[in-house]
């Protein structure tokens, strides 16, 4: 393992499929530069076909990249020894369905290296993790989707990875088993593990991941800290009991693009101290608030606009 | 070593949870119990095999036809078993995971190729072993000629796996493994009779492109014939058969992973 803070570091990597009989090009990834520090949880966003999973799987080496190159702990992508310590949750797998649980954490812990004693121990402790310690000795062509998520997990932390790449790893999981893999995920960024998190779903990945990127049709729009994507807007609602008309018509005078709906304000400010303002005009109505709530940017909202164009790219 | 263990372990699971390997082990049983039984038949109250009425020639040319047609039918039902496990190997959603560990391509799928090889060779001596044990016990005969052949079974094992190994890699198909397999196993069998063919089609063109294919691919024909003879005590008069379709299988094998290094998976 190397000193560097950085844990992945990509420049200018391009894949070009060729598809159909006359080998027309797909460009799946264009000129995709981007650098993941040590102990993040990454985020990588974009809608379907955005090339996601492309970048995921160049980095662990099923995809050789047309341009450009990839380094993963200072070794090239091309260099089995840099998955030494890399764990991998793939999308949409087919886990062998001849093997338990237990046989395959043994397999694909045997095959990053680990001895028999080692994956024992692991394994116990990471099917308790993921709550199927009592399907170990079950054949996971019995598993539900959900189990196979959670025993893929397993798998991807079985030879206790420094860096793990987990593509859609809620797909098929339960509104609890989420909650849990969000708590699991926070837990190996609190040990210090870097987790590169593929998903597109941008709940989850606001409420676990600092750095996000975004990918759209193979180019990356966006990257960088999600305070940045998700900030406070100058914009408030202003919720009250008793809006009158004389206290409404004052708040229009003062801010003509204020929207007034079921004695609710919605306004976007200047500068901040405008809030004091339009306040002092509702009392001076005899108007009664109840609640001042900065209306926040989500990621949702920051990644729609992004792919609409309606933000500058940076 | 921990990682072949490994790719050695998953072969053996997924060779057990096929069909195949029952249905290996009912003949293999089946073959035993015949054995068991059969030479005890009596006719006219004499014991054929053991009453020396046969001459030893004929005991030796008929055991060596039976090894040849027992070792011939265990490998087409491990050409059956064993067709399906690259092509499962390099499937979608699986092979990324095992690409994303700490082996090379390369590494990996020669791990891959010989972990299969040692579990279908191993299967394949143990319920061949046990069928001569006790073929020799109720014969009261004991040949190392046996063991022999097996060991050229053996070799032409390994060549029949690399090219569906090939076949596997290059074509991600059960079925197009096992056609691809039987049109080559089709065409040497034509090809080993093709002195018949010189005298109907008499032009030179047809010798020489007839010839060239027929040095090219495996000798299947040829081995059967060397197999009987090594079971008869014979040794093997022309080694040409042998180490031509041992080259072969070698270019097919490597030809293989040269396509496994190269495709995006």
């Amino acid at each position: 393992m190397n000193d560097s803070v950085i844990a992945i570091e990509v420049n200018g990597l391009s894949k070009v499929y060729k598809s159909g009989m006359k080998g027309r090009d797909v460009v799946a990834l264009s000129d995709v530069s981007l650098s993941v520090n040590k102990g993040a949880i990454f985020g990588l966003l974009g809608p379907n076909g955005a090339g996601k999973t492309t970048l995921v799987k160049t980095l662990l080496g099923a995809l050789h990249p047309t341009k450009g190159n990839a380094l993963i702990n200072g070794l090239g992508v091309d260099n089995p020894a840099s998955r030494n310590g890399v764990g991998f949750l793939p999308e949409n797998h087919r886990f062998p369905n001849y093997l338990t649980g237990g046989q395959m954490l043994r397999i694909f812990g045997g095959m990053a290296d680990m001895s028999g004693s080692e994956i024992k121990g692991k394994a116990n402790e990471l099917l308790e993790l993921v709550g199927m310690a009592k399907w170990r000795d079950t054949k996971i062509g019995k598993y539900s989707k959900g189990m196979m998520q959670r025993l893929g997990l397993a798998q991807a932390l079985i030879n206790d990875p420094d860096l793990i790449f987990l593509d859609e790893p809620t797909d098929g999981v339960d509104p609890v088993g989420r909650r849990e893999i969000r708590d699991i995920l926070k837990r190996l960024k609190e040990q210090g593990k870097t987790i590169f998190l593929n998903s597109h779903l941008l709940a989850e990945v606001e409420a676990v991941c600092d750095t996000v990127a975004i990918l759209d049709k193979g180019k990356l729009i966006k990257t960088g800290p999600i305070l940045e994507l998700t900030r406070v807007s100058p914009t408030y609602q202003i919720e009250t009991i008793s809006l009158n008309l004389d206290a409404a018509e004052n708040v229009k005078r003062a801010f003509p693009h204020a929207e007034m709906k079921n004695n609710n304000i919605t306004v976007t400010f200047e500068e901040p101290r405008q809030l004091n303002k339009l306040i002092d005009i509702l009392r001076d109505g005899h108007v009664e608030i109840t609640a001042a709530i900065p209306v926040k940017v989500t990621l949702e909202d920051s990644f729609l606009q992004l792919l609409r164009g309606e933000v500058k790219h940076g | 070593m921990a990682k072949f263990m490994a790719i050695l372990l998953d072969s053996y699971l997924e060779i057990k949870a096929r069909k195949f390997f029952w249905v290996y082990w009912a003949v293999t049983i089946v073959m035993i119990l015949v054995f068991a039984f059969l030479p005890n038949l009596e006719i006219d109250g004499r014991n054929l095999l053991k009453s020396g009425d046969i001459p030893p020639e004929v005991v030796a040319m008929a055991v060596a036809n039976f090894f040849n047609g027992f070792f011939g039918f265990m490998i087409f039902l491990m050409v059956f078993g064993s067709a399906g496990m690259i092509p499962a190997f390099v499937s979608k959603g699986r092979i990324e995971l095992s690409l994303s560990k700490p082996i090379g391509r390369i590494k990996l799928m020669l791990m891959k190729f010989f972990s299969v090889y040692i579990i279908m060779s191993l299967i394949f001596m143990v319920a061949c072993g046990l069928i001569f044990a006790v073929m020799s016990f109720q014969a009261e005969t004991y040949t190392t000629y046996f063991f022999y052949g097996l060991g050229l079974e053996l070799v032409r094992f390994f060549i029949v796996y690399a090219i569906l190994f090939f076949l596997g890699i290059a074509f991600k198909s059960t079925a197009a493994s096992i056609m691809g397999y039987f049109t080559i196993w089709f065409v040497t069998g034509l090809l080993a009779g093709r002195e018949v063919v010189y005298q109907i089609l008499t032009s030179k063109i047809w010798k020489t492109i007839l010839d060239t294919i027929y040095n090219i691919l495996p000798k299947f024909s040829d081995l059967s014939d060397d197999l009987i003879s090594v079971l008869q005590g014979q040794g093997i008069a022309d080694y040409y058969p042998l180490w031509s379709s041992l080259l072969f299988g070698i270019v097919a094998l490597l030809l293989g992973l040269l396509i496994f290094n190269r495709r995006d998976y």
